[in-house]
């Protein structure tokens, strides 16, 4: 057979089409800029003067050189001098874009130097602008003008319900809403629900890199590592201040309250994965502090401080120092095990998955040099990142239990004072209902992150969080809710976007429209079943995974076992998060084992069946009321004429459960309005 | 661009972009990678291969457990010399302080063979007669002596779980050249697979869509590919219509919609998924010479025959990358020889040699051979010393160890670099793992220093930040 053309040959053909457009600098020019300019003509250095990394930047006078000497053939003329030359089609690019005036949005966020960088100085957050919208939000994003119409009712009662709970509405509150269709009631009444914590808590521990195992050859479970995870859902739900919950991960067992709970908060240090026979002790343990490290500069401060292991961060004002500094914060630690079976902790009686940290005087800490751990350098205490910091804060003395390092860094991320934390949690929480940050690189605010879309709405929402609602998370919600941006129409021109369900949010609704959904909380996780073909592939394929039984295994997705080597593959193939480190938003992919898994499965099947013999049990015999109850439990709508006669054509030749199956696999069902 | 984000960030190119800019519509969609919504940078294609590729598919025959190099392309005069004497020299010996026996000689003696005269241990009596297309590296070496982190830095360049592999990375890079197949397939062994599972075809921090996908030899080969039991392939057809028919009228209050679009054709690819594949491993077409030829006709030989002959034909239908794993399990179910490496690699060459044989026959029988690059190795070597006095078995050894490259744009007939006097290390030419990455991707036309993925702040690579060397001995 003749394979069609792999795309590298498409884009070849489509790179020889004249341009007829204008050369689009923020997608086209400024990433080739950032990617191979910007180390030496940058925020960082200024090569012979020059700064390339935005357009801003970019002396006039200085066009015609940067062509000749991208172009030049001599190695030592040549730009960039390091690394392959520029393709065909990136020279095209900034030739062109040179050629049109080399033009750049008026707003474009550029710091002078990186101690400028936006995300490093103090919130400024202006007054709400004159508007006629009344929302705070709106007056933001229309300003004077129209908003974008707004959704219709029941499709918001949808979008509320997994946006907050990650479940579709039920029949009953579908009805409720359509006596009293105020969305307001039902976004408060959905705040208490248990539901949203556990729907909250996932988005959160993707950010925390969090699995029950620990990868590589015997995978070990984490013993009672569940406790963390409940402890996320808890916090969630009672609404702890979001400032509290950054004290109690980094340092619960440090604080003057400890307590059980606090302590299994800290099990974020611990959530990484582990090899329990390492290539090489010596630099294994510096690998689990980089984890430790990287996660907490990522989860908390939206930077990526990992990459300054090695050397000073190449795109970023971090330093070596500024990194061992911080490793030093966490050096006390270790990881209570016997041989290779990792313990936990015990606190008042309760096993708790956390690290130990003796009451010995701390190990010394230095940098070590290129990231070796065998070659060590000048000694450093702790500290936090100069640049963010014009004043050290207060590493409290050592004091009963722990050495307070932890302590004096958990204080200083969660003080409103601190530039990063509100701005990314914020940004986090806007991120999930709206389908995209305004900062869109999540867990990257730093120089080569995205610069804000609204880094004034960013500002007062981070500074309105703080101050208006006391780091409540829940105020928060309530406050993007009942903007008319979240309930507008999600179109290509709307602040929302449409974006497909999360797996878990896939698999709980199939369990909800089928009437399976167990609810029970918290507690050891759960094994939904997997394919024995996914099985065979192990090292130890008899012992590997044993399922739970059905009734457990209908436990919502949030309770499923998230085994490192052995991820369930029906979450793998719908882009669950990567199990190894922070991730700051799912990848939505479309690919035909997703549809294997959805029409084909035994879990979508089962589910099927299930849906269908609820459906005759609560909406009788007649293909009708079928249909119509079908719609609504998975849709939240009735079917129009043309779609009901269609189904119900089928139903003449095929069964109920035939058509459950094709319900649950429905666009609309994955891709709520 | 949307008015209420007028900063998109890099990432906002999506290969949705691509594929519509192109023209292409979804008849230039595959199935790894119908669509990515974020998180991908520009996409590499622009760019790729970055020079005319010498290979288009990639073959990679895994070793599992680590081959013995002084038992099969390394020979070592100095070891019968010196058998049953203590290694005196520096290099550390053995794994995870199992016991460090005497220097042990090869009970199997190696000979010369083709124009070339490459010498191959009398484990591979088939393999052999291909000796002219063989390029042995007997200087790679490893950073580790674990199982778990070396199959993992074999596959994906670190030690660590969470990076994309090889395959990953190809895939990324190349796409794929049919639409109705995965780009990268793995076989594992039916006792099981390799230490790390599947972390070994993972994709890492890159979405999903780039992993390696199970391919089994018999039966449903992919999972979910079957239509569900009690449902008759009318039926499914007759669900899919209706499926389609109410998602296309869905589509009208979106016209356009490429996710929604993408999702509907999804269905139907993978409906004719089904057929291909099932083609695919469906051997009745075979000659029973060619059957014979694979080794389907013998019990030791017809699991690892069966496979390299779907590897053929998943080849022929413009797969990208396949890897095969010879040994599953644990110790002497792989080529893990700690208590007896003599019967060990015994049983696990003959299980092998001829299948991989009639490969190599059957792919320049087929004209494929010109653009198919092989890879033969395991996850690192054994160590010249008997794990115990007096044992047969051989500990792991990661310090040097013998792979094989042959095929499209290798120099086959040679071996390149050499360990020690004994085989312990890598002296000559030393071939680190990541410059064999370097090589591969290489030879299937892609700069490695120019192949990247940016996460966590950094353009990722699969060789990494240091400074890496091609083994150039090994290009033709």
């Amino acid at each position: 057979m003749t394979p069609p053309l792999p795309p590298a040959l498409l884009v070849c053909a489509l790179a020889m089409v004249p341009a007829l457009q204008a050369v689009d600098y923020p997608r086209e020019i400024r990433p080739l800029l950032r990617d191979r300019c910007s180390s030496c003509h940058g925020p960082l250095k200024q090569k012979g003067d020059l700064r390339l990394d935005a357009g801003s930047l970019i002396p006039r006078e200085s066009h015609r050189e940067i062509l000749t000497r991208i172009l030049s053939h001599d190695e030592d003329e040549r730009m960039p001098p390091e690394g392959a030359r520029l393709s065909a089609e990136q020279v095209a690019l900034l030739r062109d874009w040179l050629a049109e005036g080399a033009p750049f949005p008026q707003d474009e966020v550029v710091a002078r130097a990186p101690a400028e960088h936006w995300s490093f100085q103090p919130l400024s957050p202006g007054p709400v602008p004159r508007s006629p919208h009344a929302h705070p939000v709106d007056a933001f994003l229309f300003g004077n003008g129209a908003a974008p119409p707004r959704a219709p009712d029941t499709s918001l009662l949808r979008r509320a319900h997994l946006d907050l709970t990650g479940l579709p509405p039920t029949l009953e509150e579908q009805r409720r809403f359509e006596q009293t269709p105020d969305l307001g009631t039902v976004i408060d009444h959905l705040l208490t629900r248990p539901e949203y914590g556990e729907r909250w808590a996932r988005h959160w521990l993707d950010v925390v890199r969090y699995a029950d195992s620990n990868g590589y050859e015997r995978d070990a479970a984490k013993p009672f590592v569940w406790r963390y995870r409940d402890y996320v859902i808890e916090s969630l739900n009672r609404d702890k201040p979001y400032d509290r919950f950054v004290l109690e991960q980094i340092a619960g067992d440090e604080l003057d309250d400890a307590s059980v709970e606090t302590h299994v908060a800290t099990g974020f240090l611990r959530l990484g994965h582990w090899d329990d026979e390492p290539a090489d002790p010596q630099t294994d343990r510096y690998d689990q502090l980089d984890d430790i490290v990287s996660t907490t500069g990522q989860a908390f401060l939206g930077l990526t401080i990992g990459c300054a292991r090695c050397h000073d961060h190449k795109f970023e004002p971090l330093t070596t120092r500024d990194y061992y500094s911080l490793v030093s914060i966490f050096e006390p630690l270790e990881r209570p095990r016997k041989g290779r079976t990792e313990l936990p902790v015990m606190v008042d009686g309760t096993e708790v998955y956390a690290w130990r940290e003796p009451s010995a005087p701390p190990p010394l800490s230095t940098i070590l040099i290129r990231g070796s751990a065998t070659r060590r350098g000048e000694p450093v205490t702790p500290a936090v990142p100069v640049i963010l910091a014009s004043r050290q804060p207060d590493f409290p003395a050592p004091g009963r239990p722990g050495t307070g390092r932890r302590l004096g860094l958990a204080r200083w991320i969660a003080d409103e004072h601190n530039p990063l934390t509100a701005r990314v949690i914020v940004n986090r929480v806007w991120q999930q209902h709206f389908g995209e940050g305004l900062v869109t690189t999540a867990n990257d605010f730093g120089l080569m992150g995205a610069p804000p879309a609204r880094p004034g709405l960013l500002d007062w929402l981070a500074a309105w969080f703080m101050q208006d609602a006391r780091w409540s998370l829940k105020e928060l919600h309530r406050l993007l809710l009942t903007s008319r941006a979240w309930q507008t129409v999600k179109t290509g021109d709307s602040p929302i976007r449409y974006r497909r369900l999360e797996a878990e949010a896939i698999r709980d609704s199939m369990l909800a429209a089928s009437g399976q959904l167990n609810p029970k909380r918290f507690g050891p996780a759960f094994r939904p079943s997997i394919p024995a073909a996914a099985i065979e592939a192990n090292t130890d394929k008899t012992s590997v995974w044993s399922p739970s039984a059905e009734p457990e295994a209908s436990r919502r997705s949030v309770y499923a076992f998230i085994k490192r080597g052995l991820v369930i593959p029906m979450f793998e193939t719908l882009d669950l998060a990567d199990t190894v480190s922070s991730c700051p938003q799912r990848q939505v992919t479309t690919v035909a084992p997703q549809a294997l898994t959805l029409f084909n499965g035994d879990f979508a099947n089962a589910q099927a069946t299930h849906f269908a013999a609820r459906l005759r049990r609560e909406a009788g015999p007649e293909p009708e009321q079928q249909i119509t109850m079908a719609w609504r439990l998975a849709l939240c709508r009735t079917p129009s004429e043309g779609e009901a006669a269609r189904m119900k054509a089928f139903l003449a030749g095929e069964s109920l459960e035939q058509l459950c199956r094709v319900i649950l696999n429905l666009n609309e069902f994955v891709y709520p309005e | 661009m949307n008015r209420f984000n007028p900063h998109p960030s890099p990432r906002d190119r999506t290969r949705r972009d691509f594929f519509w800019q192109a023209g292409g519509g979804f008849a230039g969609l595959a199935l790894a990678d119908l669509l990515c919504r974020d998180a991908l940078a520009s996409s590499p294609h622009s760019a790729l291969p970055h020079f005319p590729a010498k290979a288009r598919h990639c073959i990679f025959l895994f070793m599992n457990g680590g081959p013995s190099q002084v038992d099969t392309f390394d020979p070592k005069p100095a070891l019968a010399k010196y058998h049953g004497q203590p290694y005196r020299g520096d290099a550390k010996v053995g794994s995870n302080g199992r016991p460090v026996g005497h220097l042990m000689q090869s009970p199997f003696p190696f000979a010369p063979h083709g124009n070339s005269g490459l010498e191959i241990s009398s484990l591979f009596p088939h393999l052999s007669r291909h000796a002219d297309d063989l390029c042995v590296i007997r200087s790679v070496h490893a950073d580790t002596a674990a199982h778990a982190s070396g199959c993992l830095q074999m596959n994906t360049g670190g030690i660590f779980i969470g990076k994309p592999c090889l395959g990953s990375w190809l895939s990324y890079g190349l796409g794929s050249a049919n639409a109705n197949l995965p780009s990268f397939v793995v076989m594992t062994d039916p006792r099981g697979g390799p230490i790390g599972s599947a972390s070994n075809w993972s994709a890492g921090y890159m979405p999903a869509a780039y992993q390696g996908t199970l391919f089994r030899g018999s039966g449903s080969p992919l999972l979910d590919l079957a239509t569900p039991k009690g449902t008759t392939a009318q039926t499914q057809r007759r669900s899919l219509d209706l499926l389609k028919s109410l998602n296309e009228t869905h589509l009208e209050s979106r016209p356009g919609d490429t996710e929604l679009m993408a999702r509907i054709e999804s269905y139907e690819l993978a409906f004719r998924m089904q057929s291909e594949a099932a083609t695919v491993v469906d051997l009745s077409t075979e000659s029973p010479a060619t059957l014979e030829m694979y080794g389907l006709n013998q019990p030791l030989t017809a699991d690892f025959g069966r496979k390299c002959l779907i590897t053929r034909r998943l080849i022929e239908n413009g797969v990208r990358f396949i890897q095969l794993y010879s040994g599953g399990g644990h110790i002497e179910d792989t080529w893990d020889g700690h208590t007896d490496c003599i019967k060990n690699h015994r049983t696990h060459a003959a299980e092998t040699d001829q299948p991989i044989a009639a490969l190599i026959a059957d792919l320049k029988r087929t004209g494929l051979w010109d653009e198919t690059l092989l890879i033969w190795g395991g996850e690192f070597g054994r160590t010249p010393t008997s794990e115990g006095v007096g044992k047969p078995g051989r500990d792991h050894n990661w310090h040097g160890f013998s792979m094989w490259l042959a095929g499209a744009g290798v120099k086959g007939g040679q071996a390149v670099g050499a360990t020690d006097e004994f085989g312990f290390k890598a002296v000559e030419e030393r071939c680190h793992v990541s410059d064999l990455h370097a090589t591969i991707l290489h030879l299937m036309g892609i700069d490695h220093t120019r192949l990247s993925y940016p996460h966590q702040g950094l353009n990722q690579r699969l060789t990494g930040v240091e400074e890496r060397h091609l083994v150039t001995k090994a290009l033709a």
